[in-house]
């Protein structure tokens, strides 16, 4: 398979997912897009052990480790003191000083404000992972100039 | 770590898209072993000198600057 063959597979499966996310909204059902997620990403990594041509290098497996390492460096720890902040809260763990008898809980963000923040979270790990791995690249002579 | 690469390219005519093919890597990263931006794994470097028919010290310089631990 060639690598535009890829790129035009992507494309489909992420329109593929797109419809499928409208049609899940739609049936206030979230199975449908939770498999098909996993379906397309399964997809997508099958396509690309066809994809010929590309050459992947200990180099290029070095940049990509080293930019996973950093990204989840830096995401667990954003993405646990989120969690545990939000988990305290749907546990209503007491908070002090105590309020007043009867008075239902403080509730600082909603559990569905929760969940798009995680979604949020998730997406920016993406931007972190493509930043480092533009840095470790540059590191690793990606953008130098060819003398030949 | 200093190499010789770019030098035994030129005495076997070599670009550095053929020695990339030759030994299964990115023209990049040969680029990159040049410009010293990346140290080559063992493997690969031994693939390198083995490709020019010479030993690995002939094409890859240690820099003896680089503190080296001696086991007591």
């Amino acid at each position: 398979m060639k690598k535009n063959t890829f790129y035009l597979i992507g494309g489909s499966i992420a329109l593929a997912l797109l419809v499928v996310f409208w049609y899940s909204v739609e049936l206030h059902n979230p199975l449908f897009i939770e498999i098909a997620f996993i379906a397309g990403i399964a997809l997508a990594y099958l396509a690309r052990r066809k994809v010929t041509g590309i050459i992947n290098d200990e180099r290029d497996v070095k940049i990509g480790e080293q930019a996973m390492m950093r990204t989840m460096q830096v995401f667990w720890v954003v993405f646990c003191a989120f969690s545990i902040g939000a988990v305290m809260q749907i546990l209503y763990v007491p908070t002090f000083p105590r309020p007043p008898a009867g008075s239902p809980p403080p509730i600082l963000l909603g559990s569905r404000m929760i969940g798009y923040i995680q979604l949020g979270l998730l997406c920016l790990m993406i931007f972190l992972y493509v930043g480092f791995r533009i840095y470790y690249a540059r590191k690793y002579g990606d953008f130098e100039t060819d003398e030949e | 770590m200093k190499n010789k690469i770019k030098i035994f390219r030129a005495m076997h005519n070599l670009t550095q898209e053929h020695l990339a093919q030759a030994i299964g890597v990115n023209r990049q990263t040969i680029l990159a072993i040049e410009k010293e931006k990346y140290i080559p794994s063992l493997d690969l470097a031994f693939r390198i000198s083995r490709y020019f028919g010479v030993n690995i010290e002939e094409i890859f310089i240690f820099d003896e600057k680089t503190p080296v631990l001696v086991p007591s």
